[in-house]
């Protein structure tokens, strides 16, 4: 029975090539838009995730890591002080305006970092040397933001709020979810690029000693630290991306499209292999009356569905796959994790077999005395 | 000759009061092996219901139907498919051949669902005896009405089944064509002692029958003794 399933589905290749590209399109439309919203939730808030810091100190009620305001730097030294904490730095990240080689303006992000600590400090560096931070007017810009900050090579010098700014090296990768790209320089350098005072920082990054208990240092900072509030990194990192993905809608319009492809996937699958099914109902009926078994018939369509599924999945995570590495070097970040790959699979069985469950019925309930009437 | 299905005075009735169709009114006749017997009758007469409740296809209303000493009126639903699958063979008008695959596939499936061992030489040796080796790799869409006709009785002959119901089997083919396949079916019953059963109203099959049983508003009617039956039997 096996070979009439397989030979059904490739006989007609128009039916085929119709089937295959319902399949196809279904599964391209939830990888994408299910990998934009990875990426979302990924670009909102990898300055925290990539952050090595245990617990943040900022000021009370900020809605994002990126929305943080000046508190008083002195209050690193009452966080160093409280038990297991192993150390505590000052980091900033803030809105800023890049001058253009043309005079035109860019909103960017600097983050100014602790570069003996490292908390904070950029990933994925392609060019430069991170020690250059060091000295006085010198930034890391990632090179996917090359064009829209108008840099072209390091020792490029543009003007970061109204200061100096030279380039001494180049990151890969770290993409803004706002349209302002990140500029990392030492905490020094931030310090004098926003004006704060010598006093002043945005938030106070601390790292717990071995075996310390993340919720114990906190309300202890809480406690020895009066005036801010106290997140874990994963607090940091949910508060951001809720904000961002959810808050901005942005997210859930790119979730809703992923739900929605799904939707119009199971629709135009349902709908294909529910055709196919129907386009065999003779000879589903001609088996039944030359003594097949429900249970055969069963067979028949749910393998033909299933094949179906396995060719449209090779062609659609293709070009998924193809859709995702076009994007590599493009501030959007489209992400298919192995993971995910295997559940769209997963998803494309399901979408293809509850689609021919829906023609099976049909099929089981032919009357086998259709064969007599031509 | 031996009797191989009893059919005693069998009701068919389609709908319910006061739009009931009676399709059989209590048809009686009996099938021997080794006889083709034809079923004659207008459109309407129940000829295609009596040989759907033959083949256990559809359920009688009421009567008795006994194949090799088996009633199989009342039977539940679910035995009926194993009935279909060890007793008959059928052959349609419209040859229902799986257009996807070749003649050597369309009757290997058969043979692999009624569990004959090597499904594939089995068919092969199945076309060849109805003179279709040269086409085991053809598919249907390349064969004459007459060839697919064939197709369909190598495949209604899987299994070697007990009895053959045709319905119609030379409505579409030319008239070489249908003498061919009409000799080949009764050579079925004479070679290999199997019943064969024909619904048809063409006239052609008449010379190859044994017996012709009229059917009429769904009774059975005259019955005509054709060849040489009674020296058979």
């Amino acid at each position: 029975m096996n070979i009439l399933a397989w030979k059904n589905l490739l006989h007609d290749r128009v039916r085929l090539v119709v089937t295959l590209t319902g399949i196809v399109f279904a599964l391209v439309l939830i990888a994408v838009q299910f990998g934009m919203f990875l990426g979302f939730l990924d670009t909102s808030a990898n300055i925290v995730e990539h952050n090595t810091a245990d617990l943040w100190i900022s000021a009370p009620g900020i809605p994002h890591v990126n929305g943080g305001s000046p508190i008083a730097e002195s209050k690193r030294w009452k966080a160093m002080q409280v038990p297991g904490v192993a150390n505590a730095v000052s980091f900033t990240l803030f809105f800023l305006n890049w001058k253009l080689p043309n005079g035109a303006f860019e909103s960017c992000q600097i983050a100014g970092f602790d570069l003996d600590s490292g908390m904070g400090a950029p990933w994925d560096i392609v060019a430069g040397n991170i020690e250059d931070l060091r000295g006085e007017d010198t930034v890391f810009v990632d090179d996917l933001y090359k064009k829209k900050l108008g840099v072209t090579k390091i020792g490029d010098t543009l003007e970061l709020n109204s200061k100096r700014a030279r380039v001494v090296g180049f990151t890969h990768g770290i993409r803004s979810f706002t349209t302002a790209p990140y500029v990392f320089t030492s905490f020094k350098n931030a310090q004098t690029y926003m004006r704060l005072r010598e006093s002043e920082t945005v938030f106070i990054l601390v790292r717990t000693k071995p075996g310390a208990d993340l919720q114990q240092v906190k309300a202890g900072l809480l406690a020895a630290v009066p005036g801010v509030e106290v997140f874990t990194r994963q607090e940091m990192l949910s508060r951001t991306q809720n904000y961002w993905v959810f808050g901005t809608g942005a997210g859930t319009t790119t979730l809703m499209g992923a739900i929605l492809g799904l939707l119009v996937g199971i629709v135009v699958v349902a709908q294909t292999i529910y055709a196919a099914t129907i386009d065999h109902l003779k000879e589903f009926g001609t088996l039944k009356a030359m003594g097949a078994t429900n249970g055969q018939i069963y067979q028949v369509i749910i393998l033909q569905s299933i094949l179906a599924a396995v060719m449209g999945y090779a062609l659609g995570i293709s070009i998924a796959l193809f859709v995702v590495n076009s994007t590599t070097n493009t501030d959007l970040l489209i992400k298919l994790p192995w993971q995910v790959a295997i559940g769209i699979f997963g998803l494309t069985l399901f979408m293809c077999m509850s689609a021919s469950l829906l023609s099976i019925r049909k099929a089981t309930t032919i009357d086998p005395a259709m064969v007599f009437r031509g | 000759m031996q009797n191989l299905v009893t059919v005693t005075n069998l009701v068919k009735t389609y709908g319910t009061a006061p739009n009931e169709v009676h399709a059989l009114c209590g048809a009686s006749l009996e099938i021997r092996a080794g006889e083709v017997l034809v079923l004659m009758g207008p459109s309407g007469s129940g000829k295609t219901t009596l040989i759907s409740i033959l083949g256990g296809i559809l359920t009688a209303t009421s009567g008795s139907v006994q194949i090799a000493g088996r009633e199989i009126v009342g039977l539940p639903e679910k035995e009926l498919p194993k009935i279909r699958k060890d007793l008959f063979g059928f052959i349609f008008q419209g040859f229902n051949l799986f257009p996807a695959l070749t003649a050597q596939e369309n009757v290997a499936i058969m043979c692999k669902l009624k569990g004959v061992k090597n499904p594939n030489a089995a068919a092969k040796e199945l076309l060849e005896s109805v003179g279709l080796g040269s086409k085991l790799r053809s598919y249907p869409s390349d064969l004459s009405g007459g060839q697919k006709q064939r197709v369909a009785i190598a495949r209604a002959l899987a299994g070697d089944p007990q009895i053959i119901l045709a319905d119609e089997p030379t409505a579409a083919l030319d008239s070489v064509s249908g003498r061919n396949v009409l000799e080949i079916m009764s050579g079925l019953a004479r070679n290999r002692n199997r019943a064969v059963v024909i619904v048809t109203h063409d006239p052609r099959v008449l010379e190859y029958c044994d017996r012709i049983i009229h059917i009429e508003d769904g009774r059975v009617g005259h019955e005509e003794v054709r060849n040489n039956l009674e020296a058979v039997a």
